[in-house]
């Protein structure tokens, strides 16, 4: 009896350390299970590098996702909106024809940098002033979007693959996803992280400072947890959201550098599903579809999960359709597990709170 | 409480961070430590374009072949579900060397993409064969095992060329951007075909996508704009002359339009037997994995190896199906 | 007929009841009385089987009663009508009547078996040309609410539970359901009906239990009880004084309001007020005072006319508003007044925060500071300013509401039913502030469907009917009577002159 209550309260316990506990749980259990019977790699700092700049990819536009989710909203856009912009930076990158050393390239690659990150602002602020103007609901005026941005990809794309010369590109952003071993192609010099991991934690640290520390911040968090009583304290909800989304543009911009950094060219119809995995890395970080509730921290450390599994699942030789299927098991036991800290479903949280008692 | 809880999740989250960050420098020996020669076992990579078509189920087979024939060495087989997935692919190519395998054996689903990985590969001393489409010039790969894709397509040329009496208008419809091996097989095609003065290609731009639908939907088009005065269409690859047979079908042009595919499929053969289609120019895939795995063992023994090797094209007609060399390569092993 | 003895139901480390004891019987009506917060809805939901209690006995009939869910208390024959309507707006009167009637079988609805009983439950309390078919969002509050207790009256309850069922409710259907609980106190049925208003209490119940933090303490015939006697259990100390009075002077004019008309209420209202006056404003459900004060905050457009603070014409938005000094307290707490799922201190920053902030960063430390200031100043009962207002009382999330405006600094406050759905210490402690905040200069707004307090507060008192403000006079002018004569008598501008 005593042994139960004391497991009861521990479970209880557990649940409000929330993502980080799974996060430590994961990579121990697939550390054990790679011991035993894969290669023995997983736990190594060779992969620690390949999986956080895979999660830096999904973390950086799951950044703005947070901001938007916190705000009440959804954005199915994202994706397309990503691969829309990483199309114009390779488009940018393939009409100029300096190489990257040359005199005057500094200028022309700061202007394909500031364009691609219009393009991103763009897409959000669009998808902002249709939502306050129209009062349509997020989730519409983002499916809408996200075809209209895969479409304007696809026609300044031509359809089709857009390659720039690779010798056109600056070293920096040619490495910002390298994840091997010559220290020298990392930002600081004795600890090799990549490049786009240190981006996604400097972004994480202004977002959450922007959250934590600005009038702006707690706007956002108002009117996600109860537009009305925003409204009636005064905040204009309308241009909050329009600034929320636009303010995402440019997670999703930085977020497709990085996605052209890594990949090196730009499909625009990449993108058409890349939103499930940004939304999947904030729910997994506690984010509320309702508003008014995620975290930093939380979206980051669930872009982790997300890539641990994927990189665990292949150490183990787990084929990927299973690796799909582990992936949306963990998102929806995770959301279960998070609901009970604040008491849903009422069923299973009675159990245990009465065993906790 | 809900303090007491915030300032516990923090806590808990930056430990995790924190263990993750200093895994890179606390590790990093480890990973060049299973590439010591004392293993007896090669682990060799090889990595598809795509896991779900039955032509890298061939390719498969044929490395397993190679594995098996040689006895010491182990193949690793992984790729991403869908063929124009490069992210993922750029994953799969880090995880193996993250692994430590002892040689990568890939098929490039884009010639750029993939050039710094395969770079990164190489700077951690693991081989690298390219096979079926090309890299990008730069890393210094062992060798590129594929077939010829311009004969390839020069050849599909010719059997158009041969179906439709060397007169009238033809479609070549495209698979998709930036993949080196269908390109190739349309340059062949279209160089060849100009050396034909009464054969006009009205349309070269289009692009059929990865799959069967979206092939579909894009012969649907051309077929509607152009399917009166079509005489022939040739598809560059399987997905692509499966929905491509399909639109033919649906418009009801079976047999009038002549119809050439790349790479056979159960529903290409059987058009190929009831004169829906008139030629499929064939790879030899198990060669192709065979081939690429003894390539890079060799290379790890110390051999060196031709930078360019063929597998061959063959040209399957109606006429000659049925003879044993093209039965074989119609319906090639796979491994299930 | 019910026995309910030392029923303890705690939450985590929240004790929400402790030793609970009471006892209904057939044919006669128990009002159970307490502030909010004291754990009524708790053993409301024991009672009904939507929690179960920790320990503790209950029974029905002398047989052990101890519900695992609503349906299981239903079956037993207890029925509850919520104080929120929980009909579904969308189904027929028909549909939300069956919705949960036990016996379906295999989850199949016999229709034809179950209709007589509808009517039945329809004819009882009073709705009998009430066409079953109808959408149930339509009917009016006061229909809905009687659907809901016919609801009760088709499962064959013996025991109906009332939750403040008249919070809701204009005058006349008051009486009228005064009348169906007599009846179904007559029919031989227990009753146990929860209210704020002691008055509904005297007029209602015949025995009464009181609560007090989860504890029972006191019980017996409202007969042998005085009104000062049944307070002080509820607060546990004497209140002599239920409006406490604060003397404050009337200065200059500030507010000017000329021909105020909004879509389509209120329409044509003019009023002044003046420093240091508490304004009230009476009327029916629906007369349009919500409306006039959202149309005087800028939460709703005004179709025509002037607003003067202080000589200049109000700006446009409700920020601007704001800055100015208006600030309005919303009638519904629940989604509009307050955030329930922030803490404390985020719902009184809540559009506050420029002024603790420079170039739009925040200081975090003068923020909990000043917060921490305003809770004590209004007494808020909370663990800490991090705690969640959904955690907190009805009357403490209403002191949090109020310490907004109070920390806004604002000039003209408008209160929409401030007191609605609280409990008696904390009404008083609002009516004393109110008074303060007038003495401190400021001007009032204060809208009130309970009229005792309105003339006890008050200076001056408007009475709004049909979207006009039809009547203003000194406080001391009007009574009881005279108000709801002049609240329910039809304006003498016709409706055709008004959009002429």
């Amino acid at each position: 009896m005593n042994l139960k209550r004391r497991l009861g309260s521990i479970s209880l316990a557990l649940l409000n350390h929330g993502p980080a506990l799974a996060l430590i749980a994961i990579v121990l259990l697939f550390t054990i299970a790679d011991n035993a019977f894969g290669s023995g790699s997983f736990f190594s700092g060779r992969n620690a590098r390949v999986i956080i700049n895979s999660a830096a990819l999904v973390a950086v536009p799951a950044l703005g996702m947070t901001l938007i989710i916190i705000a009440g909203g959804i954005d199915l856009s994202a994706g397309t909106a990503l691969t829309l912009s990483g199309t114009a930076l390779a488009i940018a990158f393939r009409d100029y024809t300096i190489d990257a050393q040359a005199a005057g390239a500094g200028t022309w690659i700061a202007l394909a940098l500031l364009g691609g990150l219009g393009v991103g602002v763009l897409c959000g602020l669009l998808n902002g002033i249709i939502i306050s103007v129209t009062e349509m609901v997020p989730f519409i005026v983002t499916l809408g979007t996200m075809t209209i941005f895969l479409g304007l990809g696809q026609v300044i794309a031509d359809e089709s693959t857009v390659y720039p010369q690779t010798e056109h590109l600056p070293d920096w952003l040619r490495y910002l996803c390298y994840t091997g071993s010559n220290e020298e192609r990392y930002w600081i010099p004795f600890l090799p992280i990549p490049s786009s991991g240190l981006i996604a934690i400097l972004l994480g640290g202004l977002v959450a400072a922007l959250l934590r520390l600005t009038v702006f911040g707690r706007n956002i968090v108002a009117v996600g947890s109860s537009p009305s009583t925003a409204r009636l304290c005064g905040i204009r909800v309308g241009a909050t959201t329009v600034w929320v989304y636009a303010l995402a543009g440019i997670f999703v911009a930085v977020g497709a550098l990085l996605y052209f950094a890594n990949v090196k060219n730009g499909n625009p119809s990449d993108g058409t599903g890349k939103e499930l995995e940004i939304i999947a890395a904030v729910v997994l970080g506690g984010g509320s579809l309702s508003g008014g509730r995620g975290s930093v921290s939380g979206t980051l450390v669930g872009a982790l999960i997300i890539k641990t599994i994927s990189s665990g699942c292949t150490m183990l030789s787990i084929p990927n359709t299973y690796t799909h299927i582990i992936i949306g098991v963990i998102i929806i036991v995770a959301v279960l597990i998070d609901g009970l800290r604040n008491g849903t479903p009422a069923w299973l949280f009675n159990r245990l709170g009465r065993r906790a008692d | 409480m809900p303090a007491f809880v915030s300032r516990c999740h923090a806590i808990a989250t930056s430990l995790c961070l924190t263990a993750f960050l200093l895994l890179p420098s606390g590790c990093s020996r480890d990973s060049n430590s299973s590439a010591d020669a004392t293993q007896s076992v090669l682990r060799i990579a090889v990595i598809p374009k795509g896991t779900s078509h039955e032509f890298w189920k061939s390719v498969h087979f044929g490395a397993q072949k190679a594995a098996k024939e040689l006895g010491n060495v182990e193949v690793i087989w992984r790729g991403p579900v869908v063929e124009s997935d490069t992210g993922s692919q750029i994953e799969v190519v880090k995880d193996m060397i993250t692994i430590g395998v002892d040689g990568i054996v890939l098929a490039p689903n884009q010639k750029g993409g993939l050039v710094d990985p395969v770079q990164e590969a190489i700077g951690e001393g693991i081989p690298v064969v390219i096979f079926d489409s090309g890299l990008d010039d730069g890393p210094e790969i062992v060798s590129y095992v594929a077939t010829d894709n311009y004969i390839g397509g020069q050849m599909a040329a010719e059997a158009m060329a041969k179906a439709i009496d060397e007169k009238g208008n033809v479609i070549l419809l495209r698979y998709i951007a930036g993949s080196e091996s269908t390109e190739q097989r349309e340059n062949g095609f279209l160089d060849r075909i100009a050396d034909y003065p009464d054969i006009t290609v009205v349309s070269s731009d289009q692009y059929a996508g990865d799959n069967a639908t979206s092939a579909k939907e894009k012969a649907d088009q051309l077929l509607q704009l152009h399917g009166d005065s079509l005489a022939g269409i040739f598809a560059v690859c399987e997905p692509n002359a499966n929905g491509t047979l399909e639109a033919i079908k649906n418009a009801g042009l079976a047999g009038k339009v002549k119809f050439i595919g790349f790479d056979p499929s159960d529903a290409l053969i059987g058009a190929l037997g009831n004169g829906h289609c008139h030629g499929i120019v064939l790879q030899d895939p198990v060669q192709m994995g065979y081939q690429s795995v003894m390539t890079i063992v060799d290379y790890i023994n110390g051999e060196s190896a031709e930078e360019f090797q063929s597998t061959g094209e063959y040209l399957a007609t109606p006429e000659n199906m049925d003879e044993e060399l093209y039965q074989r390569l119609l319906h090639p092993p796979t491994i299930e | 007929m019910l026995e309910v003895s030392g029923i303890a139901k705690r939450f985590g480390a929240t004790v929400a009841l402790d030793r609970v004891s009471l006892a209904a019987e057939r044919g006669r009506v128990l009002a159970l009385i307490g502030e909010n917060g004291a754990g009524k809805s708790t053993l409301l939901k024991v009672l009904s089987g939507a929690h179960q209690s920790d320990s503790g006995t209950m029974s029905l009939d002398g047989q052990p009663f101890l519900p695992h869910s609503p349906m299981d208390a239903r079956r037993r024959g207890v029925a509850i009508v919520y104080q929120e309507l929980t009909l579904a707006p969308d189904l027929s009167v028909e549909d939300n009547l069956l919705l949960g009637q036990p016996g379906t079988g295999m989850g199949m609805l016999f229709r034809s078996r179950q209709r007589e009983r509808i009517g039945e439950a329809l004819r009882q309390v009073g709705l009998p040309h009430l066409d079953p078919k109808a959408r149930t969002g339509d009917q009016s509050i006061a229909t809905q609410q009687l659907i809901e207790i016919a609801r009760a009256l088709a499962t064959d309850a013996r025991l109906i539970l009332f939750d403040e069922p008249t919070s809701s409710l204009p005058a006349a259907d008051v009486d009228r359901l005064f009348q169906l609980i007599d009846d179904l106190r007559r029919k031989g049925l227990a009753i146990i009906y929860i209210s704020h208003f002691l008055e509904e209490v005297r007029r209602i119940a015949d025995d009464y239990a009181v609560l007090r933090d989860g504890h029972s303490v006191g019980s017996g015939q409202l007969e042998q009880i005085s009104d000062e006697q049944i307070i002080s259990l509820m607060v546990g100390r004497d209140v002599t004084d239920l409006f406490p009075t604060v003397s404050h002077t009337i200065g200059d004019p500030r507010l000017q309001v000329r021909k105020l008309s909004g879509s389509p209420i209120p329409s044509d209202v003019s009023f002044e007020l003046r420093r240091g006056e508490i304004f009230g404003l009476a009327g029916l459900v629906g007369a349009g005072r919500t409306e006039l004060l959202r149309c005087l905050f800028g939460l709703r457009p005004a179709r025509d006319g002037t607003v003067l603070l202080e000589g200049r014409p109000l700006p446009n938005s409700v920020g601007r508003r704001k800055q100015w000094g208006l600030g309005l307290l919303s009638e519904d707490r629940k989604t509009e007044g307050l955030a329930q799922n922030l803490s404390i201190i985020e719902n009184l920053a809540m559009g506050n925060h420029g002024r603790y902030s420079r170039l739009g960063w925040l200081n975090l430390a003068a923020r909990s500071r000043d917060c921490q200031r305003w809770m004590r100043r209004v007494e808020v009962k909370a663990e800490n300013g991090q705690q969640c207002v959904d955690e907190l009382s009805g009357g403490n999330q209403q002191k949090v509401a109020f310490a907004r405006l109070l920390a806004q600094d604002a000039e003209v406050y408008l209160l929409d039913e401030p007191t609605k759905g609280i409990d008696v210490g904390t009404k008083s402690e609002i009516y004393r502030m109110m008074g303060e905040l007038a003495a401190a200069g400021k001007t009032l707004v204060f809208v009130s469907s309970y009229l005792p307090e309105l003339l006890a507060v008050c200076d001056t008192i408007g009475v709004m009917a049909r979207g006009r403000l039809t009547e203003v006079r000194p406080a001391a002018e009007w009574n009881e009577e005279d108000l709801m004569t002049a609240a329910v008598a039809t304006p003498a501008a016709s409706e055709e002159t008004e959009f002429a």
